[in-house]
């Protein structure tokens, strides 16, 4: 973005501010998270919305069809608004690519993600997450029709593709053991910036096959069973949940009632069905907020 | 892709259009001015527009986009997404005109000044009619370049949930799993914005010429 000629001495120049702001930005959000006032149930009153964060390319969680929100979450935040007007305030729906999602609600910009979030052991240190509303076991996706792929040992040596920062990759030892069991390694790991990326690749030969979740996988072989087809599990179960601030536990309080609420009416069953094409009666019923408890929860020894 | 898709991906680029522009104008004309006072060398304030467009030049689009709309709650402004891209954008881009600017200014020829000044003119009177006009025209493919970098980096602010031109294909992509159709449309649409883009300097310059004869 320069013209030429004025910025030859620029490189060694810019690169020593940039680790200074790097470093500014750093002490910045050290001090955003020791001082800063987390919207917990009473800001939210007083504000009258509880702002929830949702994304908008993660079928069927949260996406947009003819540039509407469509998805489990969508229908589910019908629900949400109507409990929270018993308690006396509104829902607010903001719409944010998941790369900068997290990011967001941790830094008080929204109040939550509304989003099939996976839990994860890093996540949990700055998140506690609502009771889960879907199994996230890890499977395996390849294309249709290449049979050299089957069970764990088929996999070994393989190129996979996964995201990047997902909870798909921290859970990738899990993988690594059981190859490891099976007596080989596992192979390149690619990572991508969102999925959609990653299945491209696939189909074009790139990659031998993508780790995604369950219902993730699910959904991309109902709409493209022609190019790609479901392996089997490549972890052992892991949970979708809505992860909240560790700071606003009144919110947890509150939406662990929610949750309560549509799991005893039988309208969480009936969202399940019709997004995920199965319910998932046995998920926790309670909040997930340490790593041990996860671990437990997983039956991650 | 069928016409829904396209009538999205046209929404995408006039986002990008808009939000670009205003970036645009407000760093054209704030360039210009921290050019001037750059020149006018005023102690402590050139050391601190130097050192500000050293950062903005040296820091990525995205980082400056989320660091300034993540911030922003943290000191208490409630500053709305767009306007968070806007400002971004304009800070980014008006340290690169900064510079185009100054450009302009340091190759200025001294000879016309004091013609000018010999002929009696003010020193305001030089600079509109005389130093201006001609600083426009000799920074003006520099700008249009800049221009055309900025609105080519304005994916970034995507990242804070603006839903611009590429967020589009990656919209239309997360539901069909087949992303090159809309990639290739909006590659399409981006030619066709810079290519006018391209024009109107073309006409500019032609214009600028003819005005100079």
């Amino acid at each position: 973005m320069t013209p030429p000629g004025i910025t030859t001495a620029m490189p060694i120049h810019g690169f020593a501010l940039l680790r200074k702001l790097v470093f500014a930005g750093l002490a910045g959000s050290l001090m955003a998270a020791a001082a800063s006032v987390q919207a917990d149930i009473a800001e939210v009153k007083e504000r009258g919305y509880l702002s929830v964060a949702t994304e908008d390319d993660y079928a069927p969680f949260n996406y947009i069809v003819d540039g509407k929100p469509e998805g489990f979450h969508k229908d589910l935040l019908e629900d949400l608004k109507a409990y929270a007007k018993d308690k006396g305030f509104d829902v607010r729906q903001e719409i944010l690519p998941w790369t900068g999602l997290l990011a967001s609600v941790s830094s008080g910009q929204y109040d939550m993600a509304f989003t099939g979030a996976l839990v994860t052991d890093d996540r949990l240190r700055v998140f506690n997450f609502a009771p889960p509303f879907a199994s996230a076991q890890h499977f395996y996706v390849k294309r249709a029709g290449d049979h050299s792929l089957s069970d764990i040992a088929s996999l070994c040596g393989k190129t996979a593709g996964l995201q990047a920062g997902s909870a798909l990759l921290a859970r990738l030892p899990e993988l690594k053991r059981m190859m490891a069991d099976a007596g080989c390694e596992i192979g390149n790991v690619v990572e991508y910036q969102s999925y959609p990326e990653a299945y491209a690749d696939l189909a074009n030969g790139r990659l031998d096959y993508v780790i995604n979740a369950l219902i993730s996988v699910n959904d991309l072989v109902k709409t493209r069973g022609d190019t790609f087809a479901k392996g089997i599990a490549v972890s052992g179960d892991g949970f979708a949940a809505w992860p909240i601030p560790k700071k606003s536990p009144e919110l947890l309080e509150l939406i662990t009632g929610f949750m309560n609420q549509i799991r005893d009416n039988g309208r969480l069953a009936a969202l399940q069905t019709k997004w995920f094409g199965e319910a998932f009666p046995s998920m926790p019923k309670e909040p997930i907020t340490a790593v041990d408890q996860f671990h437990k929860l997983a039956g991650m020894e | 892709m069928n016409g829904q898709a396209w009538l999205l991906l046209l929404e995408g680029a006039w986002t990008t259009l808009w939000i670009s522009g205003v970036a645009i104008a407000i760093g054209v004309s704030a360039g210009l001015g921290i050019a001037l006072l750059r020149m006018a060398r005023i102690p402590f304030l050139e050391q601190l527009l130097v050192l500000y467009t050293s950062l903005a030049r040296a820091t990525p689009l995205v980082t400056l986009v989320l660091f300034i709309f993540l911030s922003a709650p943290m000191f208490g402004i409630n500053l709305d997404r767009n306007s968070a891209a806007i400002l971004a954008l304009a800070l980014n881009t008006t340290a690169f005109n900064a510079e185009i600017w100054r450009a302009a200014f340091i190759s200025f020829s001294r000879e016309q000044k004091e013609a000018a000044l010999a002929c009696g003119m003010t020193e305001g009177v030089f600079f509109r009619r005389i130093m201006l006009p001609q600083m426009l025209t000799s920074s003006l493919p520099g700008l249009v370049n800049e221009m055309s970098f900025l609105i080519k980096g304005s994916p970034a602010i995507a990242i804070i949930g603006i839903v611009d031109l590429t967020r589009v294909t990656n919209r239309i992509a997360a539901v069909t799993y087949d992303p090159l159709p809309p990639i290739i449309a909006a590659a399409l649409l981006y030619m066709v914005i810079i290519g006018v883009l391209l024009k109107l300097q073309a006409i500019a310059e032609k214009k600028a010429n003819r005005l100079a004869m």
